[in-house]
């Protein structure tokens, strides 16, 4: 016999002879590991409460060996759930007409595609382009635009609200309001054909904002001056976090409609529009990426 | 030039260098976006069996954007290491995979090499690798760094602590980094994105996380994200910058719409090496992502992966620290899914590393894309096995100014005991000196209030 063949037989006769691993040792009953929950201002600790008068990030959440609470896991997976489902929501085909607005629809035909083709988003399809021209009012000073954008949910939730606020407020500051449209699959740009085609001096698109997790109901507004195809980022005003816990509806609509006559004053908008003069009016409207502070909720309880 | 090839007796003829490479790339939506993509899974490998038999000269002899039309592929070309270039430009990036795979290419052979490769040359072979062949190649190159301490050397991992605040409320920032560094994150920087681009909130920013390192003793390194004209004015403020940052693109134009040029870069880093916090000798930070290009419309036609490795062609000149790919944080029109992410992050990591850069991945998705928690955390654990120099740290990973998912401070620490990884060594020794971490968790783990 080789040494080789000699080597194997015995490890083999070895490890035949005997479990691989020792026993496991008898154990007591398993003590249940403290009460860890998700921090509320009834249960969180000294650094907690601290933090949460500064920011909302989840942070004296302890830990389990290395890794989160099972409390926290089921908090972190709702507000992930909550801004998934927030996203692929779609708007129904009929919202704009229950709403009493002219429906719209970009060249997008459906919602991966909306996902995938921002340049299908940013254009009408020939339909609504005919229906736009027909339709609606030419020559207006503020176009309004409501859309889904990246999150339906929140259109349908205080978008009409917003809208209808918005068009108060620009004709409360004697400014003229083009036939109020709602487009489906719609991204930012959209505004700018929409307005070219009506003719509008301002085009103001209200829609669902990029959901950050659990929250999947804020709503963001952009503004543009001379709209037409072939705008930029760099030639928009926008404010973010339109909601509830952030800027309230009825407050931003405000905002919004300074901002618009601060377009039509000074002939322009985005990096050259100057707001100097306008902050305390304006307040978060003046931003062009601001986002205001939000209390961050607990979303899961569960009953016995 | 061949550039046609036959699978089962249908031939396909591609018209440039520029094409083959496109097609040859694994499915990635921003390619289709662009209209450049491969038409279907058999002409990408009719793309790929061409792109094999092209040698390494004929990529630099045709680089995806012409040296007339863009000041980067002239940086690339006139300031290529001819030597290097020399021992490797006979071979086809066929033989090049083969090449870089052999067990008798080691680190120190692909860092001699690494200065006479083109960005082109590094996408093309990318093309060519799995995953796994990605993985193997990345974790031989050696690419160590030093600022106030040390990073990417072998058997580490490191973390960017990033505490992010919607309104730079900086005792809300302070809130979240002491979380961070009581769970042993923060080696490569702590660094944060602020929500007002101005050189008085970038400074007051700076001065309070150096206010933290220096009363806490910890060896590592402060930036503030904001664009590098407003950090050039914050060093003038005086502020204390252990790194200056800079996002770039894969080309002029992709550069023009991020607001820099070589010219801008060239005179930032000349002032930052002589103002900067660190002693260096590297100083800079990079942030880079597939897809930029074209979000500018400044792509020329050439797939976001090749435009990508001309992002580290331009940070090498710079000598950086850091460089990070944001590998899903540009959405799902660039990126759509897991795996798509996943394999971009795979080959960020690659191509840098193989340029000698000291790559680092913010291993990260968007809530609009159509990723998962658990592929995420995967991804993570393959870049740290692949020898990833650092991952981003936030708390439960949620970040809440830019509303997207990356590494937790949590995930730091469990990657790093799951391979037997281990912080810079600098910081590594005041993590077991403070109780935090030796190995696993110590006494103060997990405990901010173990920070002064």
């Amino acid at each position: 016999m080789s040494a080789t063949r000699e080597l194997i037989a015995g490890l083999k006769a070895r490890l035949e002879a005997s479990s691989p691993l020792e026993p496991p040792p008898p154990l007591a009953k398993v003590e249940a590991p403290p009460h860890r929950i998700f921090p509320t201002p009834r249960t969180r600790g000294r650094f907690a409460a601290k933090a949460a008068a500064h920011t909302t990030a989840l942070v004296g959440i302890g830990h389990v060996g290395t890794r989160y609470a099972t409390d926290v896991v089921l908090q972190f997976q709702a507000e992930l759930a909550v801004a998934h489902q927030a996203v692929y929501t779609e708007l129904p085909e009929s919202f704009a007409s229950q709403n009493g607005l002219l429906p719209l629809q970009s060249r997008v035909t459906g919602h991966r595609e909306f996902l995938l083709r921002p340049d299908l988003g940013r254009r009408l399809d020939d339909a609504s382009l005919a229906r736009l021209k027909a339709e609606a009012k030419r020559g207006v000073d503020v176009q309004p635009i409501l859309a889904d954008g990246l999150s339906a949910v929140a259109c349908m939730g205080a978008g009409v609200e917003l809208l209808r606020a918005f068009v108060t407020a620009c004709e409360a500051r004697g400014l003229t309001v083009g036939t109020p449209v709602c487009a489906r699959f719609a991204r930012v740009w959209l505004e700018d054909e929409i307005g070219e085609v009506t003719g509008a001096r301002v085009a103001a698109i209200l829609l669902g904002e990029r959901p950050g997790l659990g929250t999947g109901d804020g709503l963001s507004a952009y503004l543009v001056h001379a709209p037409k195809l072939g705008k930029t980022d760099g030639d928009r005003n926008m404010m973010s976090n339109i909601h509830a816990r952030g800027t309230p509806p009825a407050d931003a609509a405000k905002r919004l409609a300074v901002l618009a006559s601060a377009m039509l004053a000074q002939g322009t908008s985005g990096v050259s529009l100057d707001l100097g003069k306008l902050h305390g009016e304006l307040g978060d409207a003046g931003g062009r990426g601001y986002r205001a502070p939000q209390e961050r909720v607990r979303l899961v309880e569960v009953r016995k | 030039m061949r550039l046609s090839s036959t699978i089962r007796g249908i031939g396909y003829v591609f018209g440039s260098v520029k094409e083959v490479l496109a097609k040859a790339n694994a499915p990635k939506s921003g390619d289709l976006l662009a209209g450049i993509a491969a038409r279907d899974p058999v002409e990408r490998v009719a793309a790929r069996a061409v792109l094999s038999e092209l040698t390494l000269r004929e990529l630099r002899e045709h680089p995806v954007v012409p040296y007339e039309e863009d000041e980067l592929t002239r940086m690339v070309e006139d300031t290529l290491d001819e030597q290097a270039f020399r021992a490797v430009a006979h071979l086809t990036v066929g033989q090049f995979r083969e090449w870089l795979l052999e067990t008798k290419t080691t680190g120190p052979v692909l860092r001699s090499i690494a200065k006479g490769l083109t960005p082109e040359m590094a996408a093309g072979v990318c093309k060519l690798m799995s995953n796994l062949d990605l993985m193997v190649v990345s974790k031989k190159c050696e690419v160590v760094v030093r600022a106030r301490n040390t990073v990417g050397l072998l058997g580490r991992l490191s973390s960017r602590l990033q505490p992010n605040h919607p309104t730079d409320d900086v005792q809300g920032i302070l809130m979240s980094l002491r979380e961070g560094l009581s769970y042993g994150c923060g080696d490569a920087v702590l660094g944060v994105n602020p929500a007002t681009d101005t050189p008085e909130s970038t400074a007051e920013i700076l001065k309070a996380l150096t206010e933290v390192m220096e009363r806490n003793a910890i060896p590592t390194q402060q930036c503030v994200l904001s664009h590098v004209t407003v950090q050039m004015k914050a060093l003038e403020l005086g502020a204390p910058m252990g790194l200056m940052f800079q996002s770039l693109s894969g080309t002029e134009g992709g550069n023009r719409a991020f607001g820099i040029s070589l010219g801008l870069m060239d005179e930032a880093y000349a002032m930052m090496k002589a103002k900067r916090y660190a002693p260096g000798p590297n100083v800079m930070y990079f942030e880079t992502g597939q897809g930029s290009a074209l979000s500018s419309a400044a792509h020329h036609g050439a797939d976001q992966l090749t435009l990508e490795a001309r992002c580290y062609g331009f940070a090498r000149r710079y000598e950086p620290f850091l460089v990070n790919t944001v590998v899903g944080f540009i959405g799902p029109e660039y990126l759509e899914d897991g795996p798509q992410i996943t394999r971009a992050g795979l080959e960020d990591h690659f191509m840098g590393k193989l340029l000698g850069l000291p790559m680092g991945c913010d291993a990260c998705f968007t809530y609009h894309a159509a990723m998962s928690q658990d592929e995420l955390e995967g991804l993570k654990v393959l870049l740290a096995a692949a020898g990833c120099s650092y991952l981003m740290s936030l708390p439960v990973g949620d970040d809440i100014m830019l509303n997207y998912q990356s590494t937790s401070f949590h995930d730091i620490p469990s990657v790093q005991a799951l391979l037997g990884k281990r912080p810079a060594p600098e910081f590594d020794a005041w993590l077991a000196e403070r109780g935090i971490w030796d190995g696993g968790p110590g006494e103060r783990f997990g405990d901010p209030e173990v920070l002064r």
